[in-house]
């Protein structure tokens, strides 16, 4: 069974292109918009890995992963931060976290495809 | 003029000597007729006789007079006892006289002695004040009579002052014709300062006042203020200035004793909002933020007893519109009224502040600004990406034609120096806040180099040697020399045509303090104008220096050359038109303090 990548982006180009992209890796793509429902999807049903933007309303990506890691216990879920926002480098080094990985806008198809082999578990 | 003699060690005065001589004759014959009376029983006026001896003791000897009287009461008692015992009434006669003479002594004492001392007083006034009297006609201002006094303020003689007219003495026609206003009108003057001439043409300042006598004569006294209204003139005249000074100054001063405010300036008025009345008399204290009350008055303290001009700090103060403003404050101990006090100039440096915030603030939003514009741009470019990099990756799959296939790789190759442009821009920008750190770590140059031309590719694009150590070790930020080097083999790349050779070289021998590392190409190489220009970042360079052909340089030489100066070291090129250009980059062997 094809393991489920979550994609959280308020894009539609975005997530659209995702889609394809990831279907064409061989995953199962989860599209939603917002955090909020993200998170609600989350403890529904887990995904394999998350792919994050940060630069969200109402809740941006960093709230969402504090949410997730903190109230929804989900410390081992890989949350790849897939943003166009500067510095976000630096504030994920300051988590210091494990499952955490960073894509920056724009990605290419053989750096999404690397990021993700690399973060989900085998 | 009195003469004297000696008699056996007293000096006395002829006049004197006389006179006790007249004293001591009336007094014995008084005696003498009074006792030769008594004896023949001549009832005449024989007592009345003592009162010249008294009298005229009294006169011209005050005190001594009634010694005299004294004497002489003594003699008629005596006298008068011996013939009139042992009646009564005769001797009770004698004690009226007796105490009659006293009385009259006495009384005649006081009145001369009076009169004695208001004479001294006033024949001193003029014998030993410095007063000058001169009388002259008012007519023709002719002197009629001048004192030494008046002849020695103005160095001449009295013989020469009686020939010259008075007006003549006056220093400027000025004062000449306001002396005759004066005159003029006719009233006794008084206390009407003006400048004489000296005999050498020198200004003398006198007080003069006047009054008429009879006939045409004016009689003048002329006091010499001249030191007095010098010393005046020159302490006004420093007093002026140093007010001017203090006054116009752009500083606020305050002279501040006891914590008191007892002088200040326009400056400080404005600075703090009030009034110059408001301020008099206040403490210091209540216009300094309650925070650093304690630390100013202290200070204060301090710089009233140092010597030395207290050096300075910063307070902040309160205004009248309950602002608060920042100030620095020198101070300088002075004595005022012979106590001390502090002169404390006080600079404003609120506005400077202020400004400082907002440039701060300012460069902050245009961080923000840059940031969101980053992000904005970054994100369209996602899906364009993601779309090419699917076609490129599967073309047979999407019917792609190797001409489309192409351009298609074109495009992606834009996309990717657009997603580098952008990047450089949000780094540049980074750099710019200062926000950056190095993360020194020690590495060996020779397997950065090599890194790097096998991530990029670069063997594959040009012919390229390397001649570093191999046992060569940078202590550095090793990301940030991985991108410096990196750009500069791009740009050789990017700047060059085929064959493409590039030399990295390292030269530093054992005794340099420096690391120095060349990368030569044979390119087109850059004029010696554009020199100075490729280092700067894009919007700040001359557009007509940055010849179009080096637009594409971009950020990565201001960013390299960023880097590199972080690290307390500079880059150098040297360039020929079409023969190539040596980048080197020169950084200190030893990690200098504080990067």
């Amino acid at each position: 069974m094809a393991q489920r990548i979550m994609v959280v982006e308020d894009d539609q180009p975005i997530l659209e292109l995702m889609e394809i992209l990831l279907r064409r890796l061989g995953y199962e793509p989860v599209l939603i918009m917002n955090g909020m429902e993200a998170l609600k999807e989350v403890k529904k049903d887990p995904p394999d890995l998350i792919l994050l933007d940060i630069m969200m309303t109402p809740i941006n990506g960093w709230e969402m992963l504090e949410k997730l890691r903190g109230e929804y216990g989900q410390k081992a879920l890989p949350v790849l931060l897939f943003t166009a926002a500067p510095m976000a480098q630096k504030e994920m080094e300051k988590l210091n976290d494990p499952a955490l990985g960073i894509l920056q806008k724009p990605v290419s198809f053989a750096d999404l495809r690397t990021a993700l082999e690399k973060f989900l578990k085998p | 003029m009195d003469r004297f003699i000696t008699i056996s060690h007293y000096r006395v005065s002829l006049t004197d000597l006389v006179r006790a001589l007249v004293i001591t004759f009336f007094g014995i014959s008084s005696t003498l007729v009074t006792a030769l009376a008594l004896a023949r029983n001549v009832d005449t006026i024989y007592p009345q006789l003592f009162y010249f001896p008294i009298l005229y003791a009294s006169y011209f000897y005050p005190r001594r007079g009634i010694y005299v009287a004294g004497a002489c009461t003594v003699a008629y008692e005596a006298l008068s006892y011996y013939h009139s015992f042992p009646n009564l009434l005769g001797m009770g006669y004698a004690t009226g006289q007796g105490i009659l003479f006293i009385c009259v002594g006495a009384a005649v004492s006081y009145f001369t002695n009076k009169i004695r001392t208001s004479e001294a007083r006033y024949r001193s006034i003029f014998e030993y004040s410095p007063i000058g009297i001169v009388l002259f006609d008012q007519n023709t201002f002719a002197i009629a009579l001048a004192n030494d006094q008046f002849g020695t303020m103005l160095g001449y003689t009295v013989e020469e002052l009686s020939t010259t007219p008075f007006s003549h003495l006056f220093f400027n026609r000025d004062e000449q014709r306001q002396f005759y206003v004066r005159l003029g009108s006719g009233e006794e003057i008084i206390d009407f300062e003006t400048r004489l001439a000296t005999r050498d043409r020198e200004p003398f300042w006198v007080n003069l006042s006047w009054s008429r006598l009879g006939g045409n004569l004016v009689s003048c006294s002329v006091i010499d203020v001249n030191t007095r209204t010098r010393a005046q003139e020159a302490a006004k005249d420093h007093a002026a200035r140093y007010q001017q000074v203090t006054e116009n100054s752009p500083t606020g001063i305050v002279i501040i004793q006891n914590m008191q405010i007892i002088y200040t300036n326009p400056s400080f008025s404005a600075f703090s909002g009030y009034g110059r009345d408001d301020l008099i008399g206040r403490d210091l204290s209540a216009f300094v933020y309650s925070d650093d009350l304690t630390e100013v008055k202290g200070y204060l303290k301090q710089a009233e007893t140092s010597p030395q001009p207290s050096g300075k700090t910063e307070f902040r103060f309160l205004t009248k519109k309950a602002e608060i403003k920042r100030a620095t404050l020198f101070s300088t101990p002075i004595a005022q009224g012979g106590k001390p006090a502090v002169l404390v100039n006080i600079v404003d440096i609120s506005e400077r502040e202020r400004l400082k915030d907002q440039i701060e603030q300012d460069n902050e939003r245009r961080r923000g600004v840059i940031s969101t514009v980053a992000h904005e741009l970054r994100t369209p470019l996602q899906p364009i990406m993601g779309y090419l990099n699917l076609l490129m990756q599967d073309p047979k799959g999407f019917g792609l034609t190797e001409e489309t296939k192409q351009i298609l790789d074109r495009c992606l190759q834009s996309v990717d120096r657009e997603r580098q442009i952008i990047n450089q821009m949000l780094e540049f920008s980074v750099l710019d806040s200062g926000k950056t750190d190095l993360d020194y770590s020690t590495f060996s140059m020779n397997t950065l180099v090599k890194d790097i031309i096998d991530t990029g590719g670069y063997a594959m694009k040009a012919d390229i040697t390397i001649e570093i150590p191999p046992d060569l070790v940078f202590e550095a930020d090793q990301n940030k020399i991985y991108v410096v080097i990196n750009s500069m083999l791009s740009n050789a790349v990017n700047y060059s045509k085929p064959p493409r050779r590039i030399k990295i070289m390292y030269h530093s021998s054992s005794s340099d303090t420096h690391h120095r590392l060349a990368i030569r190409d044979n390119g087109v190489g850059i004029t010696g104008a554009q020199l100075d220009a490729i280092f700067e970042p894009f919007q700040l360079a001359d557009s007509e220096k940055l010849n179009r052909k080096y637009n594409r340089i971009g950020l990565s030489l201001s960013i390299a050359k960023k880097y590199i100066q972080m690290h307390g070291g500079y880059i150098s090129v040297d360039s020929t038109v079409s023969v190539g250009s040596t980048f080197t980059i020169h950084i200190p062997k030893i990690r200098p303090k504080g990067a």
